[in-house]
């Protein structure tokens, strides 16, 4: 019973972060899968490794252009999402595992968008 | 999927995988319209041609050249001005149109020659301007004339100038936007790399996908001069063709609208590995956040906070007085492309208005991907809309106002729902913190305008009191307002100047000392 309730505190709340990426951001619809995966893996992963405080790579122009996507989202979770806090490292990494997978779902591997898998841009 | 069948379409089965109502528990997976298609016979479209959107959107806001178009005077003349990107060089692109004025002798015996007469004509009647773009049209891709060996005759007989073919024909491509797609890359493959810039700053961009419709992009200039930025290139508003030219040297490509530029960014990612970051220029919040993320990038936040403390300080008080009057206002948001998603959310977010319905008439999926993403549940979104389902859709939503061109803007007027335009824009500009205020009181002044009533007045026939039902737009906006906001000290209405880019033109910025250049081994 009590993992149900956990499951669904969790999907609510992966569904808050979802909702705030699709409202108010841009690099989750890049216009090909390729991108869009790129994109997903990129930014996310930085966004979850400074939401738990570790050390972010930074060496390439493409590492930094992730990075501040990364470091605007993280602040507005802390800032809009209390709950966050309460968290601990193992904690945010499952529910950023969690966003990713929806995210990729919603984006990529369940979008209706039929240009996603056209070869060329 | 939730499609929905407009009365007025069933005889066009077709139309129906072209709308979606987005329910409340609707997402991406489950709600997404048909886009980027040929227009279904029968379907009365608003969209542009291939050629009018290669030429008319993407290359003539360039401002010191001549753009030429090779076929019909129709082409060029009826698609010119149809925007309003102003330059900062007296509006010469906007000023003046070319065409090679194509007759049926031409198309029977070919128009090389003609075109070739043209551009030397046209060069000698502007003898200062050195740049030609030359579009080719229906009438001259189909009979075949090599646009590009004159243009290289030519060249080669006038050694101080320079000529950009773009070759999008009007057939090419469902819609204006396969003509965005053919000039991005033609212009990459054609011309960038051929000019080394001369470079002032450490922090180097392309601004790319913005047209400076009304200014927008002038007022976006202010904000990288202000950190120190270095705008090697704007495509294309207000933007120059040799700077154009140099965009390979940038280390960033900033990308306003990716549905018109996205391609030639992501073909300097591959060829010269320069990354690009979308942004939003529309709105206080997003155009925050993209200041800051420029900021970043470069490791100069504290230049971006500063102007986002300052510029937020000075104008959120008068959004705020329009929001207070615009709360719970129905909108349909029917612009061409990339205003769906620019606007969908921040327009509810800081406006208070609600959005009943998005379409585009050009965009991809992809666009209605994010524009459906972005606007409440409930709304209808429709791809390549006909008039008679936008008839049909004003009559069934009853929005108070919509934002659209001006085609389907004089339609709605018809049927008493006030519009903006949503292309060229009412006062714009309407990017920037100030910009976002005037696109509230266009907003304001469009729905709360006393001329909608009085236009329901018979002059023929109804009696006319002088006496009584005047109104105005303060009578009719604050009716129904709290005590509180009518009170209130903090919000007031807008305070800037009828032009608000005159004294950016003038404005001198601060220099900022430039990193060392570390001696190579």
């Amino acid at each position: 019973m009590d993992e149900v309730i956990m499951d669904e505190i969790m999907k609510d709340r992966i569904g808050q972060l979802v909702d705030y990426i699709m409202k108010n951001c841009l690099w989750q619809f890049h216009s090909r899968t390729w991108d869009r995966e790129r994109q997903n893996e990129g930014i996310l992963t930085k966004t979850m490794q400074l939401l738990c405080e570790e050390p972010v790579e930074c060496e390439t122009a493409f590492d930094r252009c992730y990075w501040v996507d990364a470091v605007c989202m993280a602040d507005a979770f802390k800032s809009r999402y209390p709950w966050l806090k309460g968290m601990d490292k193992a904690e945010i990494r499952l529910i950023m595992q969690g966003l990713k997978e929806r995210m990729d779902y919603l984006t990529i591997k369940g979008s209706l968008n039929l240009e996603l898998t056209d070869q060329h841009y | 999927m939730p499609y929905h069948e407009f009365e007025c379409s069933k005889c066009i089965p077709e139309r129906k995988k072209h709308a979606v109502t987005k329910g409340l528990c609707e997402d991406l997976t489950s709600a997404l319209p048909l886009g980027y298609l040929n227009t279904i016979p029968g379907s009365i479209s608003e969209r542009g041609c291939a050629y009018c959107g290669a030429k008319h959107v993407i290359g003539t806001p360039m401002k010191d050249v001549i753009h030429i178009s090779h076929g019909p005077v129709g082409c060029t003349y009826d698609t010119w001005q149809t925007k309003r990107y102003i330059s900062d060089n007296d509006n010469f692109q906007l000023k003046y149109t070319y065409a090679t004025d194509m007759k049926e002798k031409n198309v029977v015996f070919g128009a090389e020659k003609m075109l070739k007469q043209n551009i030397i004509e046209a060069f000698r009647a502007f003898p200062k301007i050195k740049r030609m773009t030359i579009y080719q049209t229906c009438a001259s891709a189909l009979i075949g004339d090599d646009i590009n060996a004159v243009a290289a005759e030519v060249m080669d007989e006038m050694p101080d100038v320079d000529i950009f073919v773009c070759n999008s024909p009007g057939f090419k491509g469902p819609s204006q936007s396969g003509g965005h797609h053919t000039i991005n890359i033609a212009w990459i493959k054609d011309k960038v790399g051929q000019v080394e810039p001369e470079i002032t700053s450490d922090y180097v961009i392309n601004y790319v996908g913005e047209y400076n419709i009304q200014g927008d992009q002038e007022v976006m200039m202010d904000y990288f001069k202000r950190m120190g930025i270095q705008v090697l290139s704007t495509f294309t508003g207000n933007g120059s063709y040799d700077d154009l030219r140099a965009m390979h040297r940038a280390h960033l490509n900033v990308l306003e609208c990716a549905r018109s530029a996205e391609y030639i960014c992501n073909e300097l990612r591959v060829k010269y590995g320069i990354p690009r970051l979308d942004i939003d220029g529309f709105g206080f919040e997003p155009l925050s956040a993209s200041l800051k993320k420029i900021g970043l990038f470069f490791g100069i936040g504290d230049r971006a906070q500063k102007i986002i403390d300052e510029e937020t300080a000075k104008w959120k008080p008068e959004l705020d007085w329009y929001k207070e009057r615009l709360k719970g206002k129905k909108v349909c948001l029917w612009p061409g492309g990339s205003k769906l998603w620019h606007w969908a959310h921040v327009i509810h977010a800081e406006m208070g208005v609600e959005v009943v319905s998005v379409y585009t008439k050009f965009g991809h999926q992809g666009d209605m991907e994010k524009g459906i993403a972005r606007c409440e549940g409930g709304a209808l979104a429709i791809d390549d809309p006909n008039e008679l389902e936008g008839v049909e859709a004003m009559l069934k939503l009853k929005p108070d106002v919509i934002f659209t061109g001006k085609r389907p803007g004089e339609v709605a007027k018809k049927i008493r729902v006030p519009y903006l335009n949503a292309h060229a824009y009412h006062n714009g500009p309407w990017k920037g913190y100030e910009g976002w205020v005037r696109f509230a009181r266009d907003i304001y002044n469009a729905i709360y305008s006393p001329i909608h009533k009085l236009a329901l007045v018979d002059i023929s026939k109804d009696d006319i009191r002088t006496d009584k039902g005047f109104v105005t737009q303060r009578m009719l906006s604050d009716t129904n307002l709290s005590e509180e906001a009518l009170s209130s000290a903090d919000l007031r209405q807008y305070t800037g100047k009828y032009d608000s880019l005159a004294d950016l033109r003038k404005k001198v910025y601060p220099s900022f000392e430039r990193q060392p250049v570390e001696a190579e081994v």
